[in-house]
Order: C-alpha cells, then structure tokens, then sequence
C-alpha cells in the first residue's frame, strides 16, 4: 500500500483501512475534522462509534433520535450542552441521590450514585471524561476513608471534565482528598513529604524523565504547610518553608501555587497530556509517534490548556471517524457494563453492578494505585475475562433487572423485533464493533434455541470475544 | 538435562504447549480429570522420593512488596549509631527487634517467621539493587520486572521470557500463575505466553451453562497479534483455567490454616494448588501498601505482620506435607526507602534493600555487606547485589534452568558468587 505521506498536498480522503500501520498515518491527514463523502457517508455505525468513545454507547431512542441528524448535530449533542431542560431534570434528581449517599456515608453507594449518572446523563461525554480525570488523579478511598471527600473530589473532575486543565490542576493540588491520598496534608518544613510533589510532575503534567531528583526535592517543600482543616483545604504558614526555591533550573519560586505554575508551564506537558488523551479516545496500541501527537498538543498550547478543543478535534477527527479507529481498544469494565445496560434499556441494582465492575478490575474510587488504570491489554486476565461473562450474565439473571421497565421478551417486541435473526441484526449492531464471522453467526443462532431463545442469545454473546472490543 | 515423567505421554499427546492460550487441543477438556489423577499420583511419589526428584519438581513462589518497602526498619542495624540519628522516631531499638547477629535484627512484627529461622529455611539478600536507581515506583518497578533499564525498555519480563524458554517441556498446566485481582505483573508478560491471573478460585467459575461457546473462533485466524487476536486467545486460555480448577474446586480443600488477610488467602489458594498436583512451577503474588510516606510505625508493622503470618503459615503447610524442600518463597520490593525520615512520620522513596527466601534449607542467613549509613548517594543507600544475578541464582540454581533469556544477559557468575543454595 502506498503509504499516506507519499499523498499529495490536496488530501484526497484515502482509503484508510483498519489495519493500517499507524506509523503510516499522516498527522497532518489524521486531524482534519472528518466529512462525509460517497465512500464514507454519516451513518448508524459511525454515530455508534462516536458514541461509545464520546460516551457509553447509546440507548436505542437516542439513536433513533440521532441517526437521521447530520453528522455535525450529533457531535453538538455529545459535546455542547444542547439539551438544557433535560440536563435540569437529571441534575435534580442525581442531587437528590447524591444527597443521601452523603448522608450514609457508604463508598459503595457513592459508586452506584456515578453509575447512575454514567447512565442516564444528558451529557455522557462529561461523565466519561470525569471518569478520565479519576484514572488520572487517581485517588483511593481505602486511604481517604471519607466518602464525602470522596464525593467532593469528583464534582471537582466533573466541573472542570472538560474544561480548564490548570484550572483542574490548582484545584486537586488543595483537593482534601489528594491531600490526603498523597500526604500533602502531612507535609512539614522540617522534613518534606515528597510524595504529592513527584506525581504532580510524574503522573499528572509531565512524565518520568522530565525532572530531577532535585526538582521532587524543591517541589516538595513548595507544598510544606497545605493540610486540612474541617474537611477543607488550609494553609498553615508554620508548616511552610518560605526559603527560596529553583524548579527546572529556574529560581526565585516560592508558594506552591507558584510551583504548579511552573509545572504547567513545562514544554512536556502539551505532549504528555496529548498522548494521555489519544490513548483514551482512540486506540490502546500501538504507542503513537510524537509527529502524529504534534497537532493534539500543539492545539492544546493554542487553546491556553482548554480541554475541550483537544478532545472535540480528537473525537472530530479522520482517524477517528474514517474507521480506522474500529476495534482499537478493548472496553473497560465500565464501558462494558454500562452500554450492554443502555442498549438493553437495563435497569437493575446499581449497587450490585458497581460491585461487580470491581470484581472485574475497575471499583470505581479504588483506582489500583496513583497512576490509576493501566487499560488496553492490562484489563483482559483469566480471571477479568470469566468475570466479566459472570458480570453480564448475574446482570441479565438479577431479579431486579428490568428492560424498559418490563421482561426481556416484551422488550424485544417493543423493539419491532419478532425474529431470532432480527435481535442478532440489533445486538450486533448496538453492541459489537467488529461483526461476528458467518460461522460465529450461525452457531449463535443454532446453540440458542432453548428455552428463553432471546436469553440465550445474550447469554451466548456475553461470552464472545469481540464484546471486549470498542 | 531434561528430566520428564512419563505421564506427559498421554493422551495428550505433546500438543498442549507452554502458553496456555496457545492452541487448544481437541478433547482436552476430557482429559482433565484423567490427567489429573495421574498427577497426583506422580506428585506423591515424588513427594515420598523428597526433593530427589530433581530441579522440574521445584516450585517458585515470587511474593512483591508494593510501594517500596522501608529494607532498614525491615532488617534493623540496631547498633548503629548513624541509624538512630537519621530516624529518631522510627527507628526500631535493639530491645524490639528479632536478634539475627550482634548488627542486625528483623522488625518485631516479622515473629512469625521465626521458625524459618530456626530451620535455616530462612535468608536475607543485604543490599540488593540495580546501577543508577530509579525513584518512581513504576520505573523501578519496571526495572526489576523486566531487568531492563528505563533506556532500553522492554515490553516482556523476566518470567514471561522464562516460560518462553521452556519449549521442550510437557505439561497442561500454565508454567505461572499470577494471584490477585490486580493486573498481570510485567514480569509474568511475553508476547505469545499467556499467564493466568486468578483473582480467586470461586471467581473463575463460569456462571452460565452455555460456557463451550466462550471461544467459539479458532485464533488461528485472527492471528496477527492485533487486540482480536489477543481476546480471542485469552478467553480460550480462561476457559482451559476455569475448567482446570473446577477439578481443584472438586478436590477436598487440604490447604490448611491461613490468616485471613489478603495475601494470607493468595498464598492459601497457592497452597491448594501445589498440594492437588497442579504443576505450574511459578506463583506470582503481592502485597500492596508499602509506600508509607506518612504514618509508617503502624502501617508498616501491619503490612509486615501481614507478610510474616502468611509466609509463615504457608511454610507450614509445605512442611506438614513434605513439600518444603521443593517450594522456594523470593520476596522483594521495588526499593527501600531514604534513610532519613520525614516531618510526617513516614519516609520516602529510596534506593538499596533486602531481599528475601525462604523454604527448603538454605546455607546461610545473611548474605552481602550490613547497610553503610555512612556512604550514601543523595541520602539513599547504595545498592551492592544486583537484583538481577539474585534471579539469576534462583533460575539456574533453584528452578535448573537457563538465566540467559530470562535476564536477557549472563549474571551466572555472579549469581552463582552469591551462594544462595547448597
């Protein structure tokens, strides 16, 4: 194949393919934002596509609502706030939920309360992009031991999800509960914790390799004196070396306000935060060459740390929506688990299913450790892969589980489903990127003719290999 | 040298590789309990032969303390001068600790593997670390999975290279296992081997009746290494393991009495797996908590109390079974701590620490220099032992197999130096 970047300067759209190399992508290709054309034209399986990376799949009225609309509506629908009076109505009642978990003060309900969210949110792009910012500032409740902190904290990566990077950084610098999960709150002049200060540079804005030993040193005494006080942020100038600091070489800094400035300011972070991004939205593997990354971060420099623009021209972009993308990551257990429930029109116990996402290696607010989930191949195991077909069957099984409020069989009728053939037609196209082989087809409808046969359909696709593929 | 035992010619034939999620041969899962009662029979003749059996029946159980675990309040200089300073509130005095010589002492918490102790089943690897030492926890934790440095980075570790290397061995059941819910080591990782993570046993019961059609697309045909080839071959490597341990789950649980902790309940289920004939030949377990920035007095004695029962418990099982000469427990942490302590009561990433073994009859309890307080590298403890030839001693000595791949590199010469076995 002629490799992308032999093209001329007019980018005729190529034929791109799912198996091509990325190193043959054109960076300059893969960011335009994507239009349709004869041989790619808008339709149902790339609104899917954007709708599993943008969010958590849809349910079927919303795609019927979005399927005739042209491409640009949907993407407004995922990333403006279009539907206004909707969001109202949902806010209320999450608030309520919220609440009276804050009340009883039980981590595990404060899981299900985000699943909840997760969905039924009018804007699933902010739940998933607030799911983002807790892999990233990953912080766990084991050390917390406060649900309200808890809580506290993820209404601060909801706020900003796709808002104000450095916004988001000062703000979970003085957040009680990082202060705590990575001992700010006990970082004293005498001796520095330099806990908070190498993952602020490590895991949060630059990457190992971007600073020294010196630099943690430095940065760590810039935060002497931040603690907690009443559940709330404090400084405490006792506690505080006021000496002057030097941070990459540059002298004269001295509050921890200043230092994360710094930080941010550093050349590596546009980059560092342009391949954490890519690798969220677009593919697992393999790693993406830093030309191709160029434009995400130089958009990032541009755009003044703005979150929004990135990802919009990500979700926007060629290698998003020609279809080379497709099948480029394996979904996590929340991805899994939250659209198999929208595309069935699920509801069930929330706490019983935030449970089993933990079962399977993603409890929500007990990321694993600091650098949160590792994704792509790192969620597949034995174990993962026999819980996860475990996750979805105890799902279909639960005596409280409901579709559209009523059973299995009745929903499917109301689907104008009345075939075997027909919901395989529906379940693949909700539910599979990549379609099943003919063999895999008629072995599904052949070994589901017992009983339920409807049940046994999805009993049978919850253990296909591709369900693990988005 | 190759040693086999004529039960890996059944009906089996040789068809089932190393990898457990290489390809699945047919009738395999009809074999399964046939094969296994031959296995236990063979296990229990080479039990009563002890460890004449030779290097193929020995057993690795790799314990990772996660975090970074503080070597110096671990194996105590309670003598020394320098100690006492730089930790005037954590130090540990020589009234506490577990007296190993006239220098150095084991924390207090670690009484329950005193018996190892008074076994010889019990040795401690001083000073072990790597050049130009790496302070964040999934660098160095890199480093010691995959014995590469940062700069030539790898994507396989030490153990997923190993299994790799063992083409000529015939067996149905995976070379490692990993324990835990947490995600496969890097060292267990290697393009094309397939280690098992069971987060449980119960857990790796398939719950629905329809589980033949779990795999229902021969890999072959997805093979280029792409992520559909990759769940395609792990869900068939998880059915094999689901049904393989329903055999286990049917055998009477004999693991004995373990703490309740959680890596009380990995090394049960290591136990019982070693103990129903199951031939995987290294265990991979951790323990997570060690990063005790803050706090540490109480958090640290904890986690090593933690380790201590289990160890302590699983070597006794092992022993009242006349296994305990063939199961060899290595533990290790990313890296020690900084000498000094923090303002916070805890203390921060450092470099050098002690490595541990413990099982069969080990020829001595201290190997490499005491920890030099008074020569440290930007206030860390410089590293004398590479981590690497301690492997490396394990692998050829312990397991009787080739370093090289593994390490990918010859540490023989120094691994042998060490004098970790008789």
């Amino acid at each position: 194949m002629q490799p992308l970047t032999m093209q001329p300067i007019n980018h005729q759209p190529p034929a791109i393919t799912s198996s091509m190399d990325l190193a043959q992508v054109d960076p300059q290709w893969a960011w335009e934002p994507w239009q349709a054309s004869e041989q790619e034209p808008w339709n149902e399986s790339r609104l899917r596509l954007l709708l599993r990376r943008g969010g958590f799949g849809g349910e079927p009225k919303s795609i019927a609502a979005l399927k005739d609309l042209p491409y640009t509506a949907a993407i407004e629908a995922l990333i403006g706030s279009d539907a206004k009076r909707e969001q109202e109505r949902f806010e209320e009642d999450s608030a309520q939920l919220l609440a009276a978990v804050r009340a009883g003060g039980n981590i595990q309900r404060l899981a299900a309360w985000w699943v909840h969210r997760m969905i039924h949110s009018p804007s699933p792009l902010i739940e998933k992009m607030t799911l983002f910012w807790h892999g990233h500032f990953a912080t766990g409740a084991d050390k917390v031991i406060d649900t309200e902190l808890m809580a506290q904290q993820n209404q601060v990566l909801r706020k900003h999800a796709i808002g104000d990077y450095r916004q988001l950084v000062h703000e979970v610098a003085k957040d009680p509960a990082m202060l705590l999960y990575l001992d700010s709150a006990s970082n004293r002049k005498a001796h520095p914790n330099e806990n908070f200060a190498r993952e602020l540079m490590e895991l949060f804005c630059l990457g190992e390799g971007n600073y020294s030993e010196k630099d943690v040193q430095e940065l760590a005494r810039c935060f002497t004196g931040w603690e907690i006080r009443r559940k709330s942020f404090r400084f405490n100038s006792y506690q505080h070396d006021s000496g002057a600091k030097t941070l990459f070489g540059i002298e004269g800094i001295e509050s921890g306000e200043a230092a994360i400035d710094q930080v941010l300011a550093h050349r590596a972070m546009p980059m560092f935060m342009a391949k954490k991004l890519f690798r969220f939205f677009l593919c697992d593997e393999p790693e993406p060459s830093q030309e191709l990354l160029a434009p995400l971060a130089q958009k990032w420099v541009e755009s003044d740390h703005q979150v929004e623009p990135v990802v919009r021209m990500i979700l926007s972009s060629r290698l998003m929506l020609s279809g080379w993308s497709i099948g480029k990551k394996i979904r996590s257990p929340v991805e899994l688990a939250i659209e198999w429930v929208r595309a069935l029109d699920i509801s069930t116990n929330l706490d019983r299913l935030s449970k089993g996402l933990g079962a399977v290696g993603q409890s929500l607010f007990h990321p694993p450790n600091v650098k949160g989930w590792d994704a792509g191949r790192a969620w597949i195991n034995s174990s993962t892969l026999i819980g996860r077909a475990n996750l979805l069957v105890d799902l279909l099984q639960d005596a409280n589980t409901r579709f559209a409020g009523g059973e299995l069989n009745a929903w499917v009728k109301s689907q104008q489903i009345t075939t075997a053939e027909s919901l395989a037609t529906m379940l693949e196209d909700s539910l599979l990127a990549i379609s099943l082989s003919d063999s895999e087809r008629s072995q599904w409808l052949e070994q589901s003719t017992q009983g339920n046969r409807f049940k046994e359909m999805l009993l049978w696709l919850s253990q296909n290999p591709k369900l693990h593929l988005t | 040298m190759m040693y086999r035992r004529s039960f890996t010619k059944t009906a089996l034939g040789s068809s089932m590789g190393v990898a457990i999620g290489s390809a699945v041969p047919a009738g395999w899962l009809q074999t399964v309990s046939a094969n296994l009662a031959q296995q236990e029979s063979a296990l229990q003749t080479s039990a009563e032969q002890g460890s004449a059996g030779g290097d193929q029946d020995r057993v690795l159980v790799v314990i990772q303390l996660s975090g970074g675990n503080d070597g110096l309040n671990t194996v105590v200089p309670y003598r020394d001068e320098r100690y006492r300073k730089a930790r005037p509130e954590l130090g540990i005095s020589e009234s506490e600790v577990i007296k190993l010589d006239d220098a150095m002492g084991l924390h207090p918490a670690m009484r329950p593997v005193e018996h190892l102790l008074e076994s010889q089943r019990w040795s401690i690897v001083q000073g072990v670390g790597y050049p130009s030492p790496n302070r964040s926890h999934f660098e160095s934790m890199d480093i010691w999975h995959t014995c590469h440095s940062k700069k030539d980075r790898s994507n396989s570790g030490w153990l997923g290279r190993w299994i790799a290397d063992q083409k000529s061995v015939d067996l149905n059941d995976s070379l490692a296992v990993h324990l835990g819910a947490e995600t496969l080591p890097l060292a267990c990782q290697e393009r094309g081997v397939q280690v098992p993570s069971l987060a449980s046993l119960e857990q790796m019961r398939l719950r629905s009746k329809v589980a033949a059609t779990m795999s229902s697309e021969s890999s072959s045909q997805n093979a280029n290494g792409g992520l559909l080839d990759f769940v395609s071959t792990s869900t068939q490597a998880a059915v094999q393991v689901s049904q393989r341990l329903e055999n286990v789950l049917a055998s009477p649980d004999s693991s004995g009495d373990f703490p309740g902790s959680g890596l009380g309940e990995k090394l049960r289920v290591v136990s019982r797996l070693i103990l129903a004939g199951v031939r995987t030949r290294v265990y991979y377990v951790s323990l997570d908590g060690f990063d005790t920035h803050a706090n540490q007095p109480q958090a640290h004695a904890g986690l090593l109390r933690q380790w201590a029962e289990a160890l302590g418990a699983f070597t006794k099982r092992m022993q009242s079974a006349g296994q305990q000469d063939r199961v060899l427990v290595v533990t290790f942490s990313e890296f020690g701590r900084r000498v000094a302590e923090n303002a916070s009561h805890g203390t921060d990433h450092g470099a050098a620490a002690p490595m541990f073994l413990a099982g069969p009859k080990l020829p001595k309890l201290l190997h490499g220099a005491p920890p030099d307080l008074s020569s440290l590298d930007d206030g860390d403890l410089k590293f004398e032992i590479d981590f690497r030839s301690v492997y490396a001693s394990v692998l050829e000595s312990w397991l009787g197999t080739s370093s090289l791949k593994s390490l990918d590199g010859d540490y023989r010469a120094a691994g042998n130096a060490l004098g970790l076995f008789s």
